[in-house]
């Protein structure tokens, strides 16, 4: 009895270390515990360029292994030094003094400095070649060079804490001399270099050894293969041919999940939201509208849509913004009564309700079957459409134009400062190609604009973020149902070290085999 | 051979005494029955229960469920109906302008046959499931544009078995007579010629049954036939697949019906052949008939 009670003990105490161990010890010493072997990664599309300023999800595997940022965030929102040691927000938070790391080498063998992150700055703020960092850059007056190694940023107006160090997050040095041809050569300072390319075909990268964090990066070589979809993906991983799956569907994760492979979700899932076009009728009734908001059976979607892996939201915030409020989706429950008692004060009769049709996106098969399960909401409470389906770049072109009456599409930067929301098309506040020009809902303008110009104490950015959820809802042009991950990564469960990205970047420097 | 009831009524019975044609008949009876009157049989292909999601056969549900909780066979049996009349529609369609084509192309010759042919010729030249694909983009997604689509792939090989026949017929003494006595080129080709050319046509009619079902078939796979959530096979396939793991039977069981409708006609278009003594090379891809 006595041995029995020891054995316990012994193993309860060695869950425990494990668990403080996991916790306690920081990355790079947990790299250590780690070996380095060559990861084959598979992914489903080939990279278009080398820009870490062009934010697309098809390079998303490179950008953090080519280059580092000025901080980071932890999973849980926290920011961290990277580049930047240190970051002092000046008087009033009108501007920002970052320190940079004197240790840091360019792959071309190039120091880091301070004009490095004032040309990256300054071609940010460019709109032809600042891509998707050009519309965070819109707080930034300027910027100074105190010395090589300090840059101060100056903002047009008070800037919140969280939207200052979204900025810093988001940009990543290119090495001056390097920005001209950036988008084929790589110039960053990050743990793996380009060793080679095969258009179409793979990406191999090898490790930076001049790399500034110790003991990193853990594995020596990746090689990224293009494979056709997902199931030749998950059969690669299976026959052993791939070490990793990153950016594959979910419902293949979770079978392979199922099948003892390990499925890592980053903290910076994309929101799927059904968006409608309110300048056309019958949605530029605003109880109608309304209604949807109780229309949506989230879980439902969730659950056939991308096999359970995201949460339900009435929000089009990820868990990891400060913005959340689980609250509304008790509020804004799946209720057909709720939403029949709005359709009644809309005034509509049934066909003029009907009237419409779902522009659906046939070559992303979650939101066929998504846009399906609205269909049979909507016509258990009387409203009859069909499904509008185009494929590809016709899709593409009809959701960039607004060309639709009501779609699906999923919303990023959900997990960062609120404002940044409205980087997406549907919630632009200025130029919304939906909505289009005046904005037809003032008061969302002003919410997004009250959230932007609210610093200082914690119960006044909280009244703003409140403020704005209420206006989301209220005006309801755009419905969000489920959050979903982008980037999921399912590895063998030989590996381990994967360090989460606010993005869900494919971060490599820390991946190795179980000792 | 001229069309008359007796030579049918003869024709029938030899096919159901033909062991693989009567099978094959036996199979697209069930079918056509079953899709004809879906509407009375007590299943919803459209009725959605997300709880019953990838359930497997059973008694409720004979094929099973697929993602959204809808019973597989209902939408085997709806999607029955979406195949064949998109068969039948493309046939005639086809037939409509295929045999006039050839009748004429062969009737005058000339400048007109060479014209016609060329024509034929250029449209042969296209794969089908391309010309279909472009087609549907312009006409947009829905049963009639894939009717059309199909369609007007099938005409050219109508156009040329027709031609065929006409081009034999065209000599002999029944028709020269026919124009001796003053019967109008148009009399001729319809009245006279065209009764006499339905062997190989009726069977260009099965085989293209099939071809137009498996075209139905790839174009709903790959997201341009009729759109969700209408029932269709190739609609179906295109869904399973991604449940293949999970639920292999949401993709094998209609792919099944599928190949055993395609099978049945394939097989009931050869026996046709054979019982009617046409030396005919049935082709897939267009069928071409050489007396």
């Amino acid at each position: 009895m006595n041995n029995r009670r020891i054995a316990f003990v012994r193993v309860l105490g060695a869950i425990v270390l494990a668990a403080i161990t996991t916790v306690a010890i920081p990355g790079h010493v947990r790299a250590q515990k780690l070996q380095g072997t060559p990861l084959r990664v598979a992914i489903l599309a080939d990279m278009t360029n080398f820009d870490p300023m062009q934010f697309s999800l098809v390079n998303f595997h490179l950008i953090k292994n080519l280059y580092d940022s000025l901080i980071e965030y932890t999973a849980d929102g926290k920011a961290v030094p990277s580049l930047a040691t240190e970051w002092k927000i000046g008087e009033g938070n009108k501007s920002v003094r970052v320190t940079l790391r004197k240790d840091v080498l360019f792959h071309s063998g190039a120091p880091l400095t301070s004009a490095d992150v004032a040309a990256t700055l300054k071609k940010a703020s460019d709109p032809a070649k600042g891509k998707n960092v050009y519309a965070t850059m819109g707080i930034v007056q300027d910027w100074t060079m105190p010395d090589e190694h300090t840059i101060v940023i100056n903002f047009k107006a008070p800037v919140p804490e969280r939207q200052i160090l979204d900025l810093l997050q988001f940009t990543m040095p290119i090495e001056a001399a390097g920005i001209d041809t950036v988008e084929t050569k790589p110039a960053g300072t990050g743990a793996y270099t380009l060793a080679g390319r095969a258009v179409g075909q793979s990406v191999t990268l090898k490790a930076n050894p001049k790399y500034w964090r110790t003991g990193e990066p853990v594995s020596p070589e990746i090689r990224f293969t293009v494979f056709s979809d997902d199931a030749a993906a998950s059969a690669a991983l299976e026959s052993g041919a791939a070490d990793i799956i990153y950016g594959g569907g979910a419902r293949s994760a979770v079978r392979l999940r199922d099948a003892g492979y390990t499925v890592t979700r980053g903290p910076g899932p994309l929101v799927q939201v059904f968006r409608i076009n309110t300048t056309r009728p019958p949605f530029n009734n605003e109880k109608f509208r309304q209604a949807f908001n109780y229309l949506m059976d989230r879980d439902g979607i969730l659950r056939v849509g991308y096999a359970g892996l995201g949460e339900p939201v009435a929000l089009p915030w990820a868990p990891a913004s400060p913005a959340s409020n689980p609250a509304y989706l008790k509020e804004f429950a799946y209720n057909l009564d709720k939403a029949k008692a709005l359709l009644a004060e809309s005034g509509l009769s049934k066909q003029e309700m009907s009237n419409w049709k779902l522009l659906v996106y046939g070559t992303d098969q979650p939101t066929v079957v998504i846009s399906q399960i609205v269909q049979s909401t909507l016509a258990e409470v009387g409203i009859n459409i069909q499904l509008d389906v185009l494929e590809g770049s016709e899709y593409v072109k009809a959701q960039l134009a607004g060309d639709y009456s009501a779609t699906f599409g999923g919303v990023g930067n959900v997990q960062k400062f609120p404002s940044r929301v409205a980087t997406n098309s549907i919630y632009r506040t200025k130029d919304n190609p939906v909505l289009k020009e005046p904005h037809p809902f003032p008061d969302y303008v002003a919410a997004i604009e009250r959230v932007n110009s609210t610093y200082g104490s914690e119960e006044k950015v909280k009244a703003a973020y409140d403020h704005l959820n209420r206006v989301l809802v209220t005006s309801a042009f755009a419905i969000p149902t489920n959050s979903y991950d982008v980037g999921l990564i399912v590895s063998s469960s030989k590996l381990d070290g994967f360090t989460p990205d606010m993005d869900n970047l494919f971060v490599a420097r820390t991946i190795g085999l179980k000792k | 051979m001229k069309l008359t009831f007796g030579k049918l009524s003869a024709f029938g019975r030899a096919l159901l005494r033909h062991k693989g044609a009567a099978a094959a008949l036996a199979f697209l009876s069930v079918v056509a029955l079953v899709a004809a009157f879906a509407d009375f049989m007590p299943f919803d292909p459209f009725r959605q229960r997300l709880v019953d999601a990838l359930k497997g056969p059973s008694q409720a549900h004979w094929f099973g469920t697929d993602e959204l909780g809808r019973d597989i066979f209902a939408r085997v049996v709806y999607g029955a109906r979406t195949s064949l009349t998109t068969a039948a529609g493309a046939v005639a369609i086809a037939a409509a302008v295929g045999v006039p084509m050839g009748l004429v192309s062969g009737f005058f010759g000339g400048w007109r046959d060479a014209a016609l042919m060329r024509f034929v010729d250029v449209m042969m030249t296209l794969p089908a499931i391309l010309f279909a694909m472009a087609l549907i983009a312009i006409l947009g997604r829905s049963q009639i544009a894939a009717i059309v689509a199909v369609g007007i792939t099938g005409i050219p090989s109508f156009a040329r078995i027709t031609r065929a026949q006409t081009l034999t017929l065209r000599s002999r003494d029944f028709v020269v007579a026919v124009e001796a006595f003053g019967g109008s080129a148009r009399y001729n080709m319809f009245r006279t010629i065209l009764p006499n050319s339905w062997s190989p046509i009726l069977v260009q009619v099965v085989v293209l049954c099939s071809v137009a079902i498996l075209l139905e078939a790839a174009l709903a796979f790959l997201g341009v036939g009729v759109a969700p959530p209408t029932p269709s096979w190739g609609e179906m396939l295109r869904s399973g697949k991604s449940y293949l793991h999970e639920a292999p039977y949401y993709a094998v069981l209609p792919g099944l019906i599928l190949t055993l409708t395609i099978l049945s006609f394939d097989a009931l278009g050869r026996a046709m052949a054979d019982l009617l003594g046409e030396r005919y090379e049935i082709r897939k891809s267009g069928s071409e008939g050489a007396a």
